[in-house]
């Protein structure tokens, strides 16, 4: 855990940031918001984690905030570096880092189509995937996608006769479910 | 350019390097392409294996899958009849219907081709329109990384060399986080409900819990239950058999099977009021104005005080006549307290007495008052007497000081007399009875042997119980034939004789039947017998007269239609007499049933 523990400590004295070895060639980092794109050129232009491997978002709607992900690799040491941040969910905004690795841009087009994260300065068309979408971003986790489909598409005709399995039970067994209980049913 | 252009005329040759290795370029003739290992092509759905719990259809975020009925597919015990339809035309092949469903029917194939010039062709339904689609699965869900919880959230007991010490509840109960927890996991499909004998409304009360609203819960439970604290603690529980979960729940654990803890989330529900009082503010029911009807009960056991319940809700005058000194019946006098403690019962009847229920302990019908004076002084009568006497062994010395009926030894213990066991106990019977009895007796302190004719497998006790027996100490002696009770000189029980049995196939496709080996006969000695091989009811109280019109089918059972009538219109009944079941869950629905009948009979309606 020699090179692990060399880039672990290069950042905590550094930055000083929460972290820790997950296993062997697998650092993970947590930073605040403001200083994640500071570790990132540091990791880049004075550790040799030239690599930029992918970027994640995770909806953290029970707390309010969204988790950023920002996955780096040296192709010298082989260990990768896990850096995360949390940002608000509310007016979420990002630091943007296509200036750092270009290939960033395609993550953060996506990233602010598909959960709303504005990331000022960032220059590429608004639409990325979808096309003319006007609703709330999809990926978001309070984004109703049933109720979307039901919207949007039409039933094909021929489906008349689906049944719904709790209904279809209570004809079997004579079975009453008040009405104060519905609510509690399946839907 | 020189003429000879060496150069030249050596490059080409270089392709030859290339002989042998594998082409870029398309093949002819053209092959396809294999698939990615999990890769999410059309459905296919396993139709022997599908249950149609519609979990499927549920989780669809495209409302792209219906629950149907089609052609060979019937209802069945823990199956719906319906089966999933998929609109190929809204998939997009997310795979959550596979992740979550709960028998693993529905899988997708690595086939993606469908060409049709026909739209409406999309909709089709799996392994109904693709049977060979079999043969080429691909994307299949897991149980170890699941959507679904297999898992049941373990219940907190006491440790078993506790448990003898005394008659202290065993199961300690959910806590409001492992409640909340189990009730999670429920997929709310209602199979379950389909085998209740009351179907009572399951996935709505267990979806109030995990919601958090405990008290919407006891409402929905007291809905057509009024008695949840038992069925909480000691039901049968034929609901948690069929559970969505089971199918592969099994392989994680052989005997609950990871079926939801229906009966523990039920008791949990009901701690939410600890005295009859709470009940009532939660409840808060509604009481019909009187209608001027009196209805008489015979006994005060769980389907006598359901059809009381019921009854004087909807403004009936009920009466219940109780030979014993309190209500609840076997439930009272047949459980041990340390499944099933007093004041459970307790609190129950005193909200049942709360609001308008009126019980005449001590009160024999057929000697403190004749039927007939009952059947000239109510509108209508129910009649849930129970099975109160033990069968009999029919052997020899049965009589003796030392040989008892496991009903009567439980009556005996849980009136709160005593009963001297001495130091060794043989208890004869497989069932939930001898295995009370069994653990009883090892609460009195003495070293217990059950002595069963069958295997332990084929033993109908509650695998809990059995295995809550051998935690406490408790022998299973299985396949042996008791066929005699040793007197000894003192004129009590000195031992039991009994003999080996063999298991021999059964001819006619049925369960292996145990056979007695000749010359296998062993003793065991000891103290007390308790039998535990049936009960049956008593009609000692029902005169001739009435014999013509109520019948009782073999001198056991009350013969009744579905709303628990009897020949005589006036005369209603249920419980262990009526139904071949012989448990509380039954004898509630026998009571509620019974409330229709009797509405319907009186007032006209249901």
């Amino acid at each position: 855990m020699e090179k692990e523990n060399k880039i672990l400590e290069a950042i905590k004295v550094a930055f000083n940031v929460e972290g820790h070895i997950a296993r062997e060639k697998r650092v993970m980092i947590t930073a605040n918001k403001d200083i994640v794109s500071s570790i990132l050129l540091f990791c880049k232009n004075q550790q040799g984690y030239i690599h930029l491997n992918h970027m994640s978002v995770v909806d953290r709607i029970e707390d309010g905030k969204f988790e950023l992900n920002y996955i780096i690799w040296s192709p010298t040491e082989k260990v990768t570096i896990m850096l995360k941040t949390f940002i608000d969910r509310e007016n979420a905004e990002m630091e943007n880092i296509d200036s750092i690795w270009d290939q960033a841009n395609t993550y953060e087009r996506e990233m602010r189509e598909m959960y709303g994260i504005q990331f000022p300065g960032l220059i590429g068309r608004q639409d990325f995937a979808l096309e003319d979408w006007d609703e709330m971003p999809p990926m978001r986790r309070d984004f109703d996608t049933h109720a979307y489909a039901e919207k949007t598409f039409y039933q094909r005709p021929g489906r008349e006769d689906a049944k719904d399995v709790r209904e279809e039970l209570t004809k079997q067994s004579g079975e009453v479910i008040p009405d104060f209980a519905k609510k509690y049913s399946r839907e | 350019m020189s003429f000879f252009d060496l150069k030249g005329m050596l490059q080409p040759l270089g392709a030859v390097k290339q002989l042998g290795k594998k082409p870029h370029t398309i093949n002819y003739p053209f092959e396809t392409k294999k698939t990615a290992d999990r890769y999410r092509g059309l459905h296919y759905n396993d139709l022997q294996v599908c249950i149609g719990c519609g979990n499927c259809s549920t989780i669809c975020q495209n409302d792209a899958i219906d629950m149907i009925n089609i052609e060979g597919v019937e209802h069945s015990r823990g199956d719906s009849g319906l089966r999933p339809r998929v609109d190929n035309g809204r998939c997009c092949w997310c795979a959550l219907c596979v992740e979550v469903c709960p028998t693993g029917s529905l899988n997708l194939t690595k086939d993606y081709i469908y060409v049709t010039p026909d739209a409406n062709a999309f909709l089709w339904t799996p392994g109904v329109d693709n049977p060979e689609g079999k043969n080429d699965i691909s994307f299949t869900s897991e149980t170890e990384f699941s959507l679904s919880m297999y898992n049941r959230v373990p219940m907190r007991e006491l440790e078993g060399s506790e448990r003898v010490k005394s008659f202290a509840e065993v199961v300690l109960g959910y806590n409001e986080e492992e409640a909340r927890a189990e009730a999670q996991r429920c997929i709310s499909c209602g199979l379950c409900t389909n085998v209740c004998p009351d179907t009572m409304h399951i996935p709505e009360y267990i979806n109030a819990i995990a919601s958090g609203n405990d008290e919407d819960a006891l409402r929905i439970i007291y809905d057509n239950n009024p008695f949840p604290e038992m069925c909480g603690k000691v039901c049968t529980r034929q609901c948690e058999t069929v559970c969505a979960l089971t199918h592969r729940g099994v392989e994680n654990d052989p005997n609950d099977k990871g079926a939801v803890s229906i009966r523990w989330l039920k008791r949990y529900a009901t701690e939410t009021a600890p005295t009859a009082a709470k009940i009532k503010e939660i409840l808060n029911p509604v009481i019909a104005e009187p209608n001027g009807k009196k209805v008489g009960i015979i006994g005060a056991g769980p389907s006598g005080l359901t059809a009381g319940y019921y009854l004087a809700l909807r403004g009936f005058d009920v009466t219940i006549f109780e030979a014993k000194a309190k209500a609840g019946g076997m439930t009272v006098y047949g459980i041990p307290k340390y499944r099933f403690p007093m004041e459970s019962v307790d609190k129950q009847v005193e909200y049942m007495e709360s609001i308008g229920v009126k019980i005449n302990y001590n009160t024999t019908v057929g000697k403190d008052i004749t039927f007939e004076e009952m059947h000239t002084a109510f509108d209508a009568i129910f009649v849930g007497i129970g099975f109160q006497k033990a069968w009999t062994l029919g052997m020899e010395n049965e009589e003796i000081q030392g040989s008892i009926p496991a009903v009567d030894f439980l009556d005996i213990i849980n009136r709160g007399d005593k009963y001297d066991v001495g130091k060794k106990v043989a208890v004869f019977g497989g069932g939930n009875v001898a295995i009370d009895g069994a653990r009883v007796s090892a609460r009195l302190g003495a070293e217990v042997v059950i002595l069963y004719r069958r295997r332990v497998e084929d033993m109908p006790a509650d695998w809990e119980e059995i295995i809550g027996a051998q935690e406490e100490g408790v022998r299973i002696d299985p396949q042996t034939i008791p066929t005699k009770i040793i007197k000894g000189a003192d004129g009590k029980v000195a031992g039991v004789e009994f003999l080996r049995a063999e298991m021999v196939a059964d001819d006619k496709g049925g369960r292996p039947r145990p056979v007695a080996i000749e010359g296998s006969e062993e003793i065991f000695e000891c103290d007390t017998v308790i039998g535990a091989i049936g009960q049956e009811a008593d009609y000692s109280w029902l005169p001739e007269s009435f014999k013509d019109k109520i019948e009782i089918k073999r001198g056991m059972m009350i013969v009744v239609n579905e709303f628990n009538q009897t020949g005589d219109p006036k005369v209603f009944a249920g419980g262990d007499a009526v139904n071949k079941t012989a448990d509380a869950i039954s004898a509630i629905a026998d009571g509620y049933a019974a409330v229709k009948g009797i509405s319907k009979l009186l007032l006209g309606h249901e």
